[in-house]
Formats: structure tokens, C-alpha cells, sequence
């Protein structure tokens, strides 16, 4: 084992690495590209033998992969933000064929309008694909969720493809330390990929994702997704045991910080939790009884592990780094189905905060966990929050200034 | 925590002096997180990196709002208010300038509440067209400057980012590195480490409520012609074409119709450059018939003109 | 092709033992399956089909399958794509020991002209250009025909369509796929119907032979579509043959080769009579000005081959 600092980039190409992938299908978009290069760079070096292909749209590399894997080899591929959304057919798709791979997605922002820095629409719109999902907040966590991922999608009971995700910038340009595995400590912890049966062969005709008639066989088969997403729960646990006892890192499919004794936990997914942790720190070092929940997995969604360190609490502040524009925050609106009706269960104040990049300084996340103790206080639900200030308002006036919107600004002319 | 933040322009070196300094932290012993802040941004053109180190994990993350030590790789970027050189630097924190002028000049001149050191530019540089690659001096200046890095922290952290580029790469860079670690050697731990906000006492954010407004307005749409002129892209520019209207012949077809970004105008039959606009790329010189155009070092000030 | 070369010397050498399946949904008379069938005897077992959104998606439908080797469907727009990562997948499988090559497998694109002419170009180009060894066969029922024979990129000047319905119809033009494939010089390319079965089967023959990125092109009579009684499917494929309103061709080493030159074409108003798509044309009056347009145009194809 080798201690390093490696990007987020970095750590998810030696996931891919580690995990001897067989086959890279690829399309460069910023700010993933650097794992696609750097497996090129490997592979043409002769230091992974696996086969890289560059494809012509994100919609053929899903199709490609899907097809590679169910062929029956283990594939890696990586994508961003709009990359994404326009292979986002074939996500479905090939989450149905019950084929096992893993695609990391690096987090970034969705067009209109575009930016290059992360918030989490963009993996939060493939939440229904039949994808599991999993958010890593450092880059440590990257490399071992390559690892994890292979383990669970490979796994019997469940047989699905992973998403790992990585904020862009925050996590993709950013170097920490991370340990990598020794390749042997890594093919003990995964084995070589075994396709159960289910591969294209000569002599063994298979007829793969075929269409069917009818509501009852349609329903019976995408159930069976829902099925298998549910057991990988379990699964999950006495994966993530393992790799605990194999490398002593934990990665729980729910991190519970200062939780125990909380009255008001913030909830947050991806990098910027560690942003609150440090905030939790602060919060204790004031004497507030302040805990951080992060979901690691969004699909399967832990909800009985959320529940198990929610239910009692005063109150729950959810800061989503996303947007469903005419609901609100999506983890609100996950954590409050969990919750929903159980004795116990706290009040929930939601926060969107962090869309497209925006910072969010610990001054920010003392104001909302003070918001959320007064409101719990009150026991009135506070309307959801935009973290925007004053002065980023008045720096958009002047924007729009130049972009001549002024005369408009008070709604249409009488 | 350590919080160091490099300012330069593109093509600079700021990434390699963030990730020589991150890795000789990281062999001292120290958790670190180092990152470029990567954007639209092109050569030449203001760009930063930083720096976190720390005895203990490091959860904060993102743009360092309050640096302990802000280096500047050139000197003409501190008026450049895009730069935001220094943005957050109090009176706790430690400003560097690689600058010709001396440290009290730029006292005077910036009235700022941080100290202010000069690493002096003792040779005036003949081309900086090639914009100098000054990543390890400045990793080698920041090194001293913390006082917790020693000197084989520093080579070591120079082997690591630049050993791909060949012995050759590696020794010249560790040879400036090393030059302005002795610089700063009688400013040896200077910087110190900054505490972190309390909960108890803290600015709380001034949240507002956005109001609805119509598409017209929030529809990311931009209602004129030519706004891109107010970008003062002249700003990326250190190397400054000049005209010298004895040697030119008014054959303004040729410099005015090659230059990239249409800078040339024609006044009177004779070429005209926009310095609000003109990125210094020198296209003008290179093809100009009678030799007329000539290059010159960027003042501090590159754009005073414009303002 | 030489006729020494060919195992398809004569009809008589044709398959008498039929490898596709019956008891699919392809609609009663489809000249598409017609076709399709007489590939898939050359293909048979060993062969991995990939299918593009259209008509024969609904070969498979769970749990009937008239395949005997495999099939996975992909999508409307990426099928070439699936192709890619099957291809590779058995590559690399065979390469590192884990599949026998006596279990390798023929990866084939099945797609109509609504992928084929549209939506999967861009994925077809792709693979293409990679250079994958493929075989891409083409059903050209001249409309998105599984969804009501909207027009689409194959559309023939003046069809009816369900979305050409009134007037002169269809007002666009069939575009010319066979010149898209030979402009990325792909390793083969032919132009085939199932009316003609021996051309056919010597093309099939030709395209297994080689490695690297190889079209069938089927025009397929769609008595659903086109508007004709389904016992006709043949003889409006030999028409469009005979009328030479669809050349049969090869291309290969650089060449086009026309494989059935009419000696005599006949004339092209025998060929749009037969199909209700244009009737509009003769009834309730002649309309002079679009047959003659179609006259010209085959025509002037014509004239250019044979010059």
C-alpha cells in the first residue's frame, strides 16, 4: 500500500485500474477527462491490459459497455453532467439487461444555463434508472467505491450497474492523500468477473432484452430490478465489512457524524459533507448538539439506516445540491418518505444550497443549523431556503445590467 | 491549517507550485489538499491555485477565502480586480510579490492591512513572451516562508510533480526552487497557522429572498450586441505590440485582417491597436511586411491606459 | 464476384434449409423478413444480432425468439455501439484464453431506415471510421414503418406518408445511404433485395468473407406502408429492379460494380402503379410533372453508370 495524493480523477482511474477492468468505452467531457486519459495513458504504456475505445456520443459508450458486459467482460467508463443526460436512454437500458458494470460520473451542473461546477442534477436524473448509486465526499472514497461497486454490481443477489459519483472541481481537480491498494489485497477483496450464465456464446443462444407484450411480464421484470436494488442493502453491509477488515477503512452506506447525541443533524450528500463536518466540529466546540448525516448510497436509498439515527431527533436540516424545480430539494424529499409517519420523526428544514459550484462557507452552515434550532424550537417548519445573499444578488444586477434586462426587471410593462 | 494560495497567469506554473508545494507538505508529514481553480480561463490570463496542509484530515474544502500566505508570480496582476489577488488577506496573512520593485513601494502603493514581501526579479527578463515558468520558485519561496518544510521536502516535492519531464526539467527547476528558498530564509516561518470561524461569533450570511421575475429577465439571455467589449482582455497580455508609424507603410490589410481577435482597427489608412483588447499573441509583429511592429515588456499596470 | 468463386451458381444452389425461425409478428408479406431470412442462412448460429429500434425489435418478444444464434437489443440510435462493445468483449475474451475461438461470434447491426437513415448515423459513421468488423444489414421500408409509415430519411419524392397524407406527398428526397457508406470506404457495401435471391446470397457470401465494416442494403416492399396487396411483395421488388429505380451494387476494393444492369429497364410508372403510396399520382388525375421528376431521376442515375 502505497500513500499518495492523487486527484478525485486520479483515484477513480485507479479504481478501474485496480479493479482489472477489461474494457474502456469513452467519450471526453469536462471535468472527467482526466480518467479517461489517464487509462489511455496506461494502457498504451502496457500497465493495464484492457482495451479503451473512444465512441462517437455518451449514448453509444452506455450502449457499448452494456453490450461489453453482456458479453461477459468487466467494464469501467466515466461521464459528466450533460455526457450523462444524453446517454440517458441507455442507462435504463442497460440497468434492464441486468448487466454489471460501473460508470463513474463527475458531478457538474446541467445546461441552461451551462457551467462547467458541480451540483448533483445530473446523477440525480438517472435516480430512477435502475443504476445504484453511490456519492463519495473525498477522494479516498472514490478509489474504494470503484472497488465496492464491481463487488456489488458483480454480486448474484443483485446484478446491476453502479454509479459512483464525484463533485467536478471540488473532488475531480482536487489532490488529497490517498491510499492505493496493493493489486493482490484488491483481487482478494474482487475476484475475476463471472457472468453467471448470462453472456453471449456460440453454442448457448441467448436472446437479450427482447420485447415483451402486456403489462403483467413488463412489470414482473423491472419488479425484479426494484428486487435486486432492495438486496443490495445487505449486500452493501457485508461488502463494505469485508473491505473494512481487508484495508481498515470504513465506508458505511450511511456516514453518521456526532449523530449519537444530536438534537438537529444536517444532511448532505457528496464532498461539501465534509464542509459540515468541520462545521459540526465547531458546533460542538460551541456546545450546540449538532450532528451530519451523509447518505453514501442514494440508490438503494438507506432509509431504515437513516431512520435508525434520525427518529428522535429535534430537527433535520437537509442541504441538497440540487434542484426539482417545482418540488424543491430531492434528498428532502427522499429523507421526509423515510420518515413519513414513523413516531419520533424529526422536523425537516430544507436548504438548496451549492447549485453550479456556489460555495457554501461554514458561516452559512452555523446559520442553518441556528435556523434549524430555532425552528424546532418554535416547532414550525421554516419555508425552504436558497442559500443566496444579498451580495451575490447585487453582483447579478450587474450582469444583467450589461445584458440590458434592466427596463424588464419589475415584470411586464402595464 | 495552512490556507496558501498562488496567483499567476496561465502558463505560469500556479498548478505545478500548488501540487510541488502540496507534495513537499505531504512528505513532511502534513495532511494537504492542493487545486488549481481551472475556469474559461486561457494563457495569459489570471489564474490561481491553493494550498491546504494540516496536522489533521482536512474536511474544508473549496476556494480558501482566508489565506495565510498569497504569492504573486507577476506583479501586474494586483490591480487586475478579476484576479481578486487579494481577496480575504488581513492582517494575519503574508502577501508575496515577485516584483522588480521593492516591498516598500508596493506598501505605499496597496495600503494593505497584511505584510507585504518583495522576492525581487533581479535579472530583467529579455522575452516574456515566453511567460516564465516560475511554479518551483514559487514553491520553493513558500516553503521557507511556513517554515515547516525542509529543504529535502522541498527537492522531493520538485522530483514528484516534474521527474516525468526529464533531469534536465527537474534540476533547473530545483536549482530556482532552492534559490528562493535561501531568499526567504531570514523570513523563515512567517506565516503562521490560522484558527478556524467560531459558531459563536461569526458574520451571519445575508440570505434574500429572490423575488419572481419574468423570462425576459431571468432567462439567461442577454439583450444587446457586443458586450463582450467590456471584458478587458488586454489584461492577458504581457508582451505589448507597438507601432512604429515612421516604419509603417498603411498596409493595414495585413496586421488588421491576421489579427485574431480583430484588435487592429484602421484609422486614417493606418493600423490602430485596441490594448483594451489586444491579448499580446503578436501575430502583428510576426507578419507586419516592413518590420514596423516591435514588442515591449508590460508595464505593472498593463491596462492603466484604459481606465 | 466470379461465378468460379461464388458457391451461388444458380438458384439451385441456393439454401434449401431455412435457419430464421417462423412465428414472428413481421407483418404478412414483409419484403424486409424476405430478405432478412435468406441473410440470416448464411449467418446462422454464430452470430451475435444487434438491433436498432424499428419494425423487427418485435422479432423477439418474450419469450419467442426464431433466432438460433443471439440477439440483444439496443436502442434506436446506437445499435453500431453495441456492435463496438460486443466486438471488443469477444476480442478481448478470446484473446485472453477465456472464450474458444469455436465460440466466437458474428456481431451484426439489424436495423431499418428510420435508424439507419436518421437517428443512427452518427453511431454508424462511428464504427465505421473505428474500422469494426461488422456486418450492418439495412430493411428500407422507405418510412418509420413499425410506428405507421410516417415519412422518414428514405422516403422516396412523393410517397404518401402518414405524415405526408395530402397533396404532391412526400416532398424531400430518398437519400443516398449506399454513397454515405462508401464515402467512409467501408470494407464492403451492397445494394440487395429478397425478390432477387441469388444477388443476394452471392453478396452475403461476399460480405462474410471479408473483416472490417460491411452494409447490406435491403429495399424492403412494406405492403403495410406502401399500400399494396401482399402476395405483390416479389413482384414490386423485381420491378424496382427492372424499372432500375433501385440498382443493385456492390462496392469493394474502391469500386462500384453494378451487379444486374437492366437491359431494358422498364419504365418507371410500372413500378409507382403498383403501390397505393402513388396512386395519387395517376388518379384521380395524371400529374405529368412528379412522374416525369421520377423518369429524370432514375434516368439520370443511369446515364451516369453506363457512361
Amino acid at each position: 500500500m502505497r500513500r499518495v495524493l492523487l486527484t478525485g480523477n486520479a483515484a477513480a482511474a485507479w479504481g478501474a485500474r485496480l479493479a482489472r477492468v477489461d474494457y474502456v468505452p469513452a467519450f471526453p467531457i469536462t471535468p472527467q477527462t482526466e480518467i479517461i486519459e489517464a487509462l489511455a495513458r496506461w494502457i498504451d504504456a502496457g500497465e493495464m491490459a484492457a482495451r479503451l475505445v473512444t465512441l462517437e456520443s455518451e449514448h453509444s459508450m452506455i450502449t457499448a459497455a452494456g453490450a461489453a458486459a453482456a458479453t461477459g467482460v468487466r467494464v469501467f467508463s466515466a461521464t459528466s453532467s450533460q455526457g450523462l443526460l444524453y446517454g440517458m436512454e441507455m442507462l435504463y437500458t442497460v440497468a434492464g439487461w441486468r448487466v454489471p458494470w460501473v460508470l463513474v460520473n463527475v458531478s457538474r451542473g446541467l445546461s441552461a444555463p451551462i457551467t462547467l461546477e458541480p451540483d448533483h442534477n445530473d446523477v440525480l436524473a438517472a435516480r430512477d434508472s435502475g443504476f445504484l448509486q453511490i456519492h463519495c465526499a473525498g477522494c479516498q472514497e472514490v478509489l474504494d467505491s470503484v472497488l465496492l461497486a464491481y463487488r456489488l454490481a458483480e454480486d448474484a443477489r443483485v446484478r446491476l450497474p453502479v454509479i459512483v459519483n464525484l463533485d467536478g472541481f471540488y473532488l475531480s481537480f482536487t489532490r488529497e492523500p490517498v491510499s492505493i491498494p496493493e493489486p493482490a489485497e484488491v483481487d482478494a477483496l474482487l475476484p475475476p468477473f463471472d457472468p453467471q450464465g448470462l453472456a453471449f456464446r456460440a453454442g448457448a443462444p441467448l436472446s437479450q432484452a427482447v420485447a415483451v407484450l402486456g403489462g403483467g411480464p413488463y412489470s414482473y421484470f423491472r419488479y425484479q430490478v426494484q428486487l435486486a436494488a432492495q438486496n443490495a442493502l445487505a449486500v452493501y453491509d457485508e461488502i463494505a465489512a469485508d473491505f473494512a477488515e481487508r484495508f481498515g477503512r470504513s465506508h458505511p452506506a450511511v456516514e453518521a457524524y456526532q449523530c449519537d447525541d444530536a438534537e438537529v443533524v444536517l444532511v448532505m450528500m457528496g464532498s461539501f459533507a465534509t464542509k459540515a463536518r468541520a462545521a459540526v466540529d465547531r458546533l460542538r466546540d460551541a456546545g450546540r448538539p449538532v450532528g451530519l448525516l451523509r447518505p453514501r448510497l442514494l440508490r438503494p436509498f438507506p432509509a431504515a439506516a437513516c431512520r435508525r439515527h434520525l427518529l428522535g431527533k429535534r430537527a433535520l436540516a437537509v442541504i441538497d445540491q440540487n434542484l426539482s424545480p417545482g418540488q424543491g430539494g430531492v434528498l428532502a424529499t427522499e429523507l421526509a418518505a423515510a420518515l413519513y409517519g414513523r413516531p419520533g420523526a424529526p422536523l425537516l428544514a430544507s436548504f438548496i444550497g451549492g447549485l453550479g459550484g456556489r460555495d457554501i462557507p461554514p458561516e452559512e452552515l452555523f446559520e442553518i443549523a441556528r435556523v434549524t434550532e430555532a425552528a424546532a424550537e418554535r416547532g414550525e417548519t421554516p419555508p425552504p431556503r436558497l442559500l443566496y445573499t444579498e451580495a451575490e444578488l447585487r453582483e447579478l444586477r450587474k450582469l444583467q445590467t450589461i445584458a440590458a434586462v434592466e427596463r424588464d426587471r419589475r415584470g411586464p410593462a402595464p | 491549517m495552512y490556507r496558501i494560495r498562488f496567483h499567476g497567469r496561465g502558463g505560469q506554473g500556479m498548478k505545478t507550485a500548488s501540487r510541488i508545494l502540496g507534495s513537499a507538505l505531504f512528505s513532511t508529514g502534513f495532511e494537504v489538499q492542493d487545486a488549481p481553480r481551472y475556469g474559461a480561463e486561457r494563457r495569459g490570463a489570471p489564474i490561481f491555485a491553493y494550498v491546504r496542509a494540516s496536522r489533521a484530515p482536512i474536511d474544508e474544502r473549496g476556494v480558501i477565502q482566508r489565506p495565510d500566505l498569497v504569492l504573486v508570480a507577476d506583479d501586474s496582476l494586483i490591480p487586475v480586480p478579476a484576479a481578486g489577488v487579494l481577496a480575504g488577506i488581513d492582517a494575519h496573512g503574508l502577501l508575496l510579490i515577485r516584483s522588480a520593485e521593492p516591498a516598500e513601494r508596493w506598501r505605499e502603493r496597496l495600503n494593505a492591512a497584511a505584510r507585504v514581501i518583495v522576492l525581487p526579479i533581479t535579472e530583467p527578463l529579455l522575452d516574456r513572451a515566453a511567460l516564465p515558468q516560475v511554479g518551483a520558485t514559487c514553491a520553493g519561496a513558500a516553503a521557507r516562508l511556513l517554515g515547516v518544510v525542509p529543504a529535502e521536502a522541498l527537492a522531493a516535492g520538485i522530483e514528484a510533480e516534474l521527474g516525468g519531464l526529464g533531469a534536465r526539467v527537474v534540476e533547473r527547476n530545483l536549482a530556482e526552487a532552492m534559490a528562493a528558498y535561501q531568499a526567504m530564509a531570514p523570513l523563515a516561518g512567517a506565516v503562521s497557522e490560522d484558527g478556524e470561524i467560531a459558531a459563536t461569533d461569526y458574520h451571519p450570511p445575508d440570505w434574500v429572498d429572490l423575488p419572481f421575475e419574468t423570462a425576459r429577465v431571468s432567462a439567461p439571455a442577454i439583450h444587446a450586441a457586443l458586450t463582450s467589449e467590456l471584458v478587458d482582455t488586454g489584461l492577458w497580455r504581457s508582451l505589448r505590440p507597438e507601432i512604429d508609424y515612421d516604419l509603417c507603410k498603411g498596409c493595414w490589410w495585413v496586421c488588421s485582417s491576421l489579427c485574431p481577435d480583430g484588435a487592429i482597427h484602421v484609422e486614417n489608412g493606418r493600423p490602430v491597436i485596441d490594448y483594451d483588447h489586444c491579448k499580446g499573441c503578436l501575430v502583428c509583429l510576426a507578419v507586419c511586411p516592413p518590420h514596423a511592429i516591435s514588442a515591449h515588456t508590460e508595464a505593472v499596470t498593463p491596462c492603466a491606459e484604459s481606465s | 464476384m466470379s461465378e468460379q468463386e461464388t458457391r451461388y451458381r444458380s438458384t439451385r444452389d441456393l439454401p434449401s434449409l431455412h435457419l430464421l425461425g417462423t412465428g414472428t409478428p413481421m407483418c404478412a408479406g414483409c419484403g424486409g423478413l424476405e430478405a432478412l431470412h435468406q441473410i440470416y442462412d448464411q449467418l446462422g448460429e454464430r452470430s451475435l444480432i444487434l438491433n436498432a429500434a424499428g419494425c423487427m425489435t418485435l422479432l423477439a418478444v418474450y419469450p419467442y425468439t426464431p433466432f438460433r444464434g443471439s440477439w440483444l437489443y439496443t436502442a434506436m440510435a446506437s445499435a453500431p455501439a453495441g456492435a463496438q462493445g460486443a466486438r471488443d468483449a469477444l476480442d478481448i475474451l478470446v484473446a485472453q484464453g477465456r472464450l474458444p475461438p469455436e465460440e466466437d461470434l458474428r456481431v451484426v447491426v439489424l436495423t431499418g431506415d428510420g435508424s439507419a437513415y436518421g437517428m443512427g448515423l452518427s453511431a454508424t459513421s462511428g464504427a465505421i471510421e473505428r474500422g469494426l468488423d461488422f456486418l450492418y444489414i439495412v430493411y428500407d421500408n422507405e418510412g418509420y414503418a413499425n410506428t405507421g409509415q410516417q415519412y422518414s430519411g428514405a422516403t422516396p419524392h412523393a410517397a404518401l406518408t402518414a405524415t405526408s397524407r395530402l397533396g404532391a406527398g412526400f416532398p424531400g428526397e430518398k437519400k443516398d445511404l449506399f454513397a454515405i457508406w462508401v464515402a467512409h470506404r467501408p470494407a464492403y457495401a451492397a445494394t440487395v433485395i429478397g425478390a432477387e435471391p441469388l444477388d443476394l446470397a452471392r453478396k452475403v457470401e461476399q460480405a462474410l468473407a471479408i473483416r472490417g465494416p460491411k452494409l447490406l442494403l435491403a429495399l424492403a416492399p412494406c405492403p403495410t406502408g406502401w399500400d399494396f396487396d401482399p402476395q405483390r411483395t416479389v413482384e414490386i421488388g423485381r420491378l424496382a429492379v427492372q424499372t432500375g429505380v433501385w440498382p443493385l451494387k456492390e462496392y469493394r476494393d474502391g469500386q462500384v460494380v453494378h451487379t444486374k444492369v437492366p437491359r431494358e429497364r422498364k419504365p418507371v410508372e410500372d413500378y409507382l402503379r403498383t403501390q397505393g403510396r402513388f396512386r395519387h399520382l395517376f388518379e384521380p388525375e395524371r400529374q405529368d410533372a412528379l412522374i416525369a421528376a421520377w423518369k429524370a431521376r432514375v434516368g439520370t442515375y443511369w446515364a451516369s453508370v453506363e457512361t
